[in-house]
């Protein structure tokens, strides 16, 4: 427990447990809204198969960063290497294809309402399957079965039909993972997933998350605010403060009580 | 409360500026001007009162003589209106994706296709009814596609904003796993814009249930020419006929989509 650091300049991030090359690799992200600097020279490195946590204050930036990493946000300065892609350098169409092996699931699970449950699933596969996964009805065998199977996986199967807007926010996020799954992404970005619920479903749906991704041997890098899951389902700890990262910590139950301090 | 905060409370009118005058005179200035250039005179509705009085005595009975061709007649001026808002709504839907920047292969291609909507809303259905008249002859096939263009000057606008309205979460959410920019119109946008359009499509089909019945007073087919023939020969029991026809249609088209209407928002 020696690698944290506050309100210094950025540290190396401690050895991950599993030392694959990196996946993610910002180098000086810089953003402004404005006069504001947002993010004020961001570096960050996440290897593969890592799980990485991102913590920070209310407007710290980490939606910011999550978007920036892939250009739903324009970076001002800076360059990001994603699953070894120079992401500011590229055109419109090898950013959509890049974008298709990245899921990214966001707060607002951000499903399309007066669609089914199912064809909200099959939309995961529109980056490979184009028109063919814009409605279920229209999808590919293939297709829907893997649809029905990635329900399966967050426990929904049984809604395939029903409309995305008659859930619960809990179902809704559980179809948002799903709709990445089907996705069969590489790197998982996920904005506050389990933010919009309730204690218990939070509790829930963020284990059944970082399963999932687990299983899927899935890089994933997630903000939150809650603590005990920074701790419990990342390997690292990242924070974010004036727009520079000021911890890089393994996660580690010991680690609670510098996490606390970190909003003070 | 201090004295200060009193002071500092903002004024409760504001003073007019000048340039605000100087508009308000100008604009009673035109109006003044407008109603003595058109004649406007109460004294001479009121000496025409008994005249008109005369005309509705006229109208009745309705006769009920030649009411087979006035139905057929009637029956035209609604197909007129159902066939130039299918085709003119169908067509609407690909102009307004092509209208919206965001969803546009280029700005000018936006810029263009807003410019041939407007065109299309700003010209009256009449002037286009002449024009294919000249173009493709007398009868309801020229009325039907003053009807189509009418049409499309009306959804193209109304479908576009629809479409501009829609969410943006969930289409940031496709962009955001690769899907183009087509996948996104049609997996997200066009669902979300679809109550709006079938709202739109049905207002636009009363707009061109009325508009129908004017056109066929240009030759453009429909009960208008019914209509414009009854008055020439100031056979004045058909024409009550025949207006009281057009009122039955109006209401029951109205009265359906406003049904419909309601039932698509739920
Ligand atoms: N599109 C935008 N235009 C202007 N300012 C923006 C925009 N997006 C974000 N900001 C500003 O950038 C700052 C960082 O916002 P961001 O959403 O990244 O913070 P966050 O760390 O995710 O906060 P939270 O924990 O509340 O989600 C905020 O001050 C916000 O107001
Ligand atoms: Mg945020």
């Amino acid at each position: 427990m020696t690698a944290v650091v506050l309100d210094g300049a950025a540290t190396r991030p401690a050895a991950a447990s599993t030392a694959g090359p990196a996946e993610i690799a910002a180098d000086g992200l810089v953003k402004r809204f404005g006069r504001t600097a947002v993010l004020d020279g961001v570096s960050l490195s996440v290897r593969r198969g890592e799980r990485v946590a991102l913590i920070g204050a209310n407007g710290a930036g980490k939606s910011t960063l999550l978007r920036c990493l892939v250009r739903l946000v324009e970076p001002d300065e800076g360059h990001t290497l994603l699953l070894g892609e120079p992401v500011g350098r590229l055109g419109r169409r090898a950013l959509t294809r890049l974008r298709r092996r990245v899921g990214f699931v966001f707060q607002r699970h951000n499903l399309v309402p007066r669609q089914s449950v199912l064809t909200n699933v099959v939309h995961g596969a529109l980056g490979r399957a184009g028109l063919l996964a814009v409605h279920q009805a229209v999808a590919p065998a293939a297709l829907r079965a893997e649809a029905v199977a990635c329900l399966d996986r967050v426990g929904l199967a049984a809604l395939a039909r029903q409309r995305a807007d008659t859930l619960s926010g809990g179902q809704s996020q559980r179809v948002a993972i799903a709709r990445a799954l089907m996705q069969r992404p590489e790197v998982m970005l996920a904005d506050e997933p389990v933010a919009s619920l309730d204690p218990a479903a939070g509790e829930e749906v963020m284990a059944l998350f970082a399963t999932l991704t687990r299983q899927a041997g899935v890089t994933l890098l997630f903000t939150t605010h809650t603590m005990t899951h920074a701790i419990a389902y990342a390997d690292r700890v990242v924070g974010l403060r004036g727009g520079r990262i000021v911890l890089d910590a393994p996660a580690h139950p010991g680690l609670a009580p510098v996490l606390e301090r970190f909003f003070e | 409360m201090t004295e200060g905060a009193v002071a500092r409370a903002p004024a409760r009118f504001e003073r007019p500026g000048m340039g605000g005058f100087i508009a308000w005179v100008c604009m009673l200035a035109l109006v003044i001007a407008s109603l003595r250039g058109v004649g406007f005179s109460p004294g001479r509705f009121v000496e025409g009162l008994p005249a008109m009085a005369a005309f509705a005595a006229n109208l009745f009975p309705p006769s009920t003589e030649r009411l087979a061709p006035i139905l057929a007649a009637l029956a035209e001026t609604f197909m007129m209106a159902v066939a130039g808002t299918a085709i003119g709504a169908t067509l609407s839907l690909p102009l307004a994706v092509l209208a919206v920047r965001r969803f546009s292969p280029h700005a000018s291609v936006a810029l263009a296709v807003r410019g041939l909507i407007s065109l299309f809303r700003t010209v009256p259905d009449l002037v286009w009814a002449l024009f294919f008249v000249v173009t493709v002859g007398l009868g309801p096939f020229a009325g039907t596609l003053a009807l189509v263009v009418d049409t499309i000057g009306f959804c193209g606008r109304f479908f576009a904003e629809a479409m501009e309205e829609a969410d943006r979460g969930p289409q940031e959410a496709l962009a955001a796993l690769g899907a183009g920019r087509s996948a996104i119109v049609v997996s997200a946008v066009l669902p979300a814009a679809v109550p709006t359009m079938i709202g739109t499509t049905l207002f636009s089909l009363e707009k061109a249930t009325r508009s129908s019945v004017v056109l066929g007073l240009v030759g453009a087919g429909g009960i208008g020419m019914e209509l414009e023939v009854a008055m020439s020969f100031f056979n004045y029991p058909e024409a009550a006929t025949i207006i009281l026809a057009i009122f039955a249609l109006v209401l029951a088209v109205e009265q359906a989509s406003q049904a419909l209407r309601l039932r698509i928002i739920a």
